[in-house]
């Protein structure tokens, strides 16, 4: 699949599938990296060390620092991948990157419709560049 | 994003590392958007409460008052998750407050205005029609953009800084004139509107146009700015909206032809029973409430003499707590006139310089949240930890009081 580099980096994970607005306020506690939102259709699942796809991003603009919260504590994803800009993602990634040293790509433009085909858990490896991102099984 | 030479300078830390810092974050951020430059702002309001920045916040905000950043433009912040006065008093425990101590320092260095009010626009900054201000806070961008007619984005935490220290804000979105025609239209038809109708009108609104810029038509002439304070946050809580053109309030919107500039858009007539849906939605619980939160977002010196006057002569019932949040300077000429007084004769409180949603409820002890705030009733359920009911604020009064 291929998709917009939103911020550069090379990662891997097991897909964690969200097919409804996301986001990491008031939805994922930091300190453990459990998903929380009562309206998220992957409530109860952990997003540490996997590769989170979800649609677009949601509600407050404090998103950002509760992800970079979750990055503090370890328990981030590896990578994101949206079909929106989620400007959340890309602030609390690049944030991550200067505060913490985190290396964490963002991506956007792959479709519900295309990640729908990934096998919940399966691996999945990202390059993000400027010039583009793809996103594989 | 193309950059000009000095900004050039600035990406590459030639004007020090905190701008450095701001510069890689607006430019990320400017290229994900497709921003095609970035433009000077007349001011910046950004977030620094500890229950939404967390520890990492205030490494962030740290960091950018350690290496020398400044505000390059006059900046107002949103309220702290503590009142800042009088917090020992409301039970806040010592090692919270203390983190949001070090953002209020850390802030303070960075050279912010210390107003500490999520309603800037009626107390500290006061843009003028056609300003760009890149703001933090939701309900106050849209009050920005649809009635003072200046342009601003919504600004995310991290970015809001970064913005301020530079006095520079990615060109996209509600900057740009073709982004603010309305695409949607909201009918009402609803005879006299209580100060909950406000909140719910907005709900619905916000609800129904998505990423769509909505015109509300139909709002009595007597409307005052703080209902639609209370129906932009409404708005705010329940999507992406940034602005709402009011037809005759809103500058370059006398009609709302005027608004979607001619075109055809869907037309949406708001109902009672919509009304109703939005209430059932945002209330979980029917019991007496132990917290009255009114003041999402903070109420004006106006609103505080009005609960005054119905709070005139009722005590609280036993086991209910209820807060007014208010700003500073509001809760100062509230103390100065003899409101304040009067308010807490009854047994209710005023707060500044916080609000509910941002405070730390559930640490302080209250399970059942009673409010005419459809912001507070939507952030607080979706947490699934306190019960929200959500009433206007005359019956709220007559049952928690006698």
């Amino acid at each position: 699949m291929k998709g917009r580099g939103l911020v550069a980096g090379q990662a891997g994970g097991g897909a964690l599938l969200s097919q409804r607005a996301f986001t990491f306020a008031h939805g994922v506690d930091p300190s453990t990296g459990s998903v929380t939102d009562v309206r998220s259709d992957i409530r109860g699942a952990n997003v540490k060390g996997t590769v989170l796809f979800y649609p677009f991003g949601k509600g407050s603009t404090t998103a950002s620092s509760w992800f970079l919260e979750a990055v503090r504590h370890g328990n981030h994803p590896s990578a994101i991948v949206t079909e929106g800009v989620d400007l959340s993602a890309v602030i609390g990634s690049v944030m991550a990157k200067v505060i913490y040293g985190k290396e964490i790509p963002v991506v956007s433009g792959v479709t519900r419709e295309q990640y729908a085909k990934i096998a919940p858990g399966a691996r999945v490896k990202v390059t993000s560049t400027k010039d583009g991102a793809r996103v594989e099984t | 994003m193309h950059l000009d030479s000095s900004q050039e300078k600035l990406l590459r830390g030639e004007g020090g590392e905190a701008k450095q810092f701001a510069m890689e974050v607006v430019t990320r951020v400017g290229d994900a958007v497709g921003a095609g430059s970035l433009v000077p702002i007349k001011s910046a309001h950004v977030l620094a409460h500890y229950s939404s920045l967390h520890d990492a916040g205030i490494e962030v905000l740290e960091r950018f008052a350690s290496s020398g950043g400044k505000f390059a433009v006059p900046t107002s912040v949103d309220p702290a998750s503590i009142d800042l006065q009088n917090w020992r008093s409301f039970g806040v425990p010592e090692d919270y407050a203390r983190q949001q101590f070090r953002l209020c320092d850390a802030y303070a260095k960075l050279g912010g205005m210390r107003c500490w009010t999520c309603v800037q626009y009626q107390v500290c900054n006061f843009p003028k029609q056609g300003e760009t201000v890149a703001w933090a806070e939701s309900s106050a961008v849209v009050f920005a953009n649809s009635v003072l007619g200046c342009r601003s984005n919504k600004i995310t935490a991290g970015m809001d800084v970064s913005c301020a220290v530079l006095g520079l804000t990615p060109m996209f979105g509600m900057l740009e004139d073709e982004n603010r025609t309305a695409t949607v239209s909201f009918k009402l038809n609803l005879g006299p509107l209580t100060d909950l109708d406000y909140r719910s009108i907005g709900f619905f609104t916000g609800r129904r146009a998505g990423a769509r810029v909505p015109v509300l038509e139909g709002l009595p002439a007597s409307v005052t700015s703080d209902e639609i304070k209370h129906l932009g946050a409404g708005a705010a809580a329940a999507g992406p909206v940034t602005m709402i053109h009011l037809p005759g309030i809103t500058p370059g919107s006398k009609t709302a032809s005027a608004a979607t500039a001619g075109e055809k858009v869907e037309q949406i007539e708001v109902s009672r029973s919509d009304l109703a849906a939005v209430e059932e939605d945002l209330s979980q619980t029917a019991e007496l409430p132990d917290l009255v939160a009114f003041g999402v977002p903070h109420l004006s010196v106006n609103e505080l003499g009005m609960l005054s006057k119905q709070l005139e002569g009722r005590k609280l019932k036993r086991g209910v707590k209820m807060y007014l949040y208010t700003s500073g300077q509001a809760y100062e000429m509230a103390e100065r006139t003899g409101i304040r007084d009067s308010i807490e004769a009854s047994g209710a409180r005023l707060t500044h310089s916080t609000d509910a949603e941002i405070s730390p409820l559930k640490r302080l002890g209250f399970n059942t949240v009673m409010t005419n705030s459809a912001k507070l009733a939507e952030i607080v359920s979706s947490e699934g930890e306190i019960r929200m009911r959500y009433a206007a604020q005359k019956s709220i009064i007559e049952e928690v009081t006698s």
